[in-house]
């Protein structure tokens, strides 16, 4: 196995954009004077997410749903192996990382959408607590996904938060994407600015 | 495969949703701005004994321009003079109805949310928390004082 390509652009420009973005509007959250900037970088995290959703079909080998969504019975088995310190190697994904993806952007999507809800006033307070709650389950997740990823660098013996930087990691050459997929980062950058803009409207 | 995706992402959002639901919605128990005022005045009591809820001070309280934002200074900022007129967020111009029950009959009847919004604003505003005899002082001047 060698260094290659797996991560395209958007995915890696989606990941950072999105965690900054949901840091930024955590730290946020409770002031009025910043209300503006946490819409503003929610809308964006919103964005880019269900950007992820459509990226997760068309985008590059390693981006798609189909290549990293198991269920539940291999990705506790992937855990498993981990404790046991045999873990499989993937190039792209592991099932429970492929779980912490599609609790992420499920839990980025519910909290984008009681927060607009709420910020529209369209419910009660229950709405702006169940926006809260939300982002209490996203954390919770978030906690398990550093986890996992600080754990299965060290099992693998690879960087996977240099590999979220950079899009190399170990494999195999005829696993490697073939590019960077600029335009595709491109639209993510554009779609995601038009998102924060319209949902501070 | 799509199949696998999408039944794991809808069942997250319904588990989500529910949980979310099931969280938040026990959280409106419902009280008469009297009650907290007497809640607060009480505390406030327990601190300094002989305390007794002022209109006038939480008037001051209300219209005083503390140092510790620059763009939202006072309650009155957002608020208006008068907390009986509707109001306007300094930030994002959005509208708020007014704050006192007299105007808005809904305003200072849930104690968690009382309690929410003075910590959040308070904080804000003031730089600090308000004591138990500062908020028995501002609910007085919005039941009675404006």
């Amino acid at each position: 196995m060698k260094k290659i390509l797996v991560w395209d652009l958007p995915v890696r420009l989606g990941h950072w954009l999105m965690a900054g973005g949901f840091a930024f509007a955590w730290a946020t959250g409770d002031s009025e004077v910043w209300r503006l900037a946490h819409v503003f970088a929610g809308g964006a995290v919103t964005a880019i997410a269900l950007f992820r959703l459509l990226w997760g079909i068309i985008g590059s080998r390693h981006a798609r749903f189909a290549s990293f969504v198991r269920g539940p019975r291999q990705a506790l088995g992937y855990l498993k192996d981990l404790l046991r310190r045999a873990p499989r190697h993937y190039a792209g994904h592991n099932p429970a990382g492929g779980w912490a993806i599609v609790l992420l952007l499920s839990l980025a999507l519910l909290t984008g959408a009681s927060g607009w809800l709420a910020y529209q006033e369209m419910g009660g307070e229950w709405l702006a607590e169940a926006h809260e709650w939300c982002v209490h389950l996203m954390l919770a997740v978030i906690g398990a996904h550093v986890l996992g990823v600080l754990v299965g660098s060290l099992a693998h013996r690879e960087s996977l938060i240099g590999a979220m930087f950079t899009g190399r990691k170990l494999g195999r050459p005829e696993e490697a994407i073939s590019g960077q997929h600029l335009l595709g980062a491109a639209c993510l950058l554009g779609w995601a600015a038009a998102g924060a803009w319209w949902l501070a409207q | 495969m799509l199949k696998t995706v999408l039944r794991a992402a809808l069942s997250t959002t319904f588990v989500t949703l529910a949980a979310a639901i099931t969280l938040a919605a026990p959280a409106a128990s419902a009280a008469t701005p009297a009650q907290l005022l007497n809640t607060y005045a009480a505390e406030a009591a327990r601190q300094t004994p002989g305390f007794q809820p002022s209109a006038q001070r939480g008037a001051e309280l209300y219209a005083r321009r503390f140092t510790a934002s620059e763009k939202m200074p006072a309650c009155a900022t957002c608020h208006t003079d008068s907390p009986l007129q509707a109001g306007r967020h300094a930030v994002t111009g959005k509208a708020i109805k007014p704050l006192a029950p007299r105007a808005e009959p809904a305003r200072f009847t849930d104690p968690a949310k009382v309690e929410k919004w003075f910590r959040r604003n308070c904080s804000e505003v003031t730089g600090r928390e308000c004591s138990a005899a500062e908020k028995a002082d501002f609910i007085r001047f919005m039941t009675e004082g404006s």
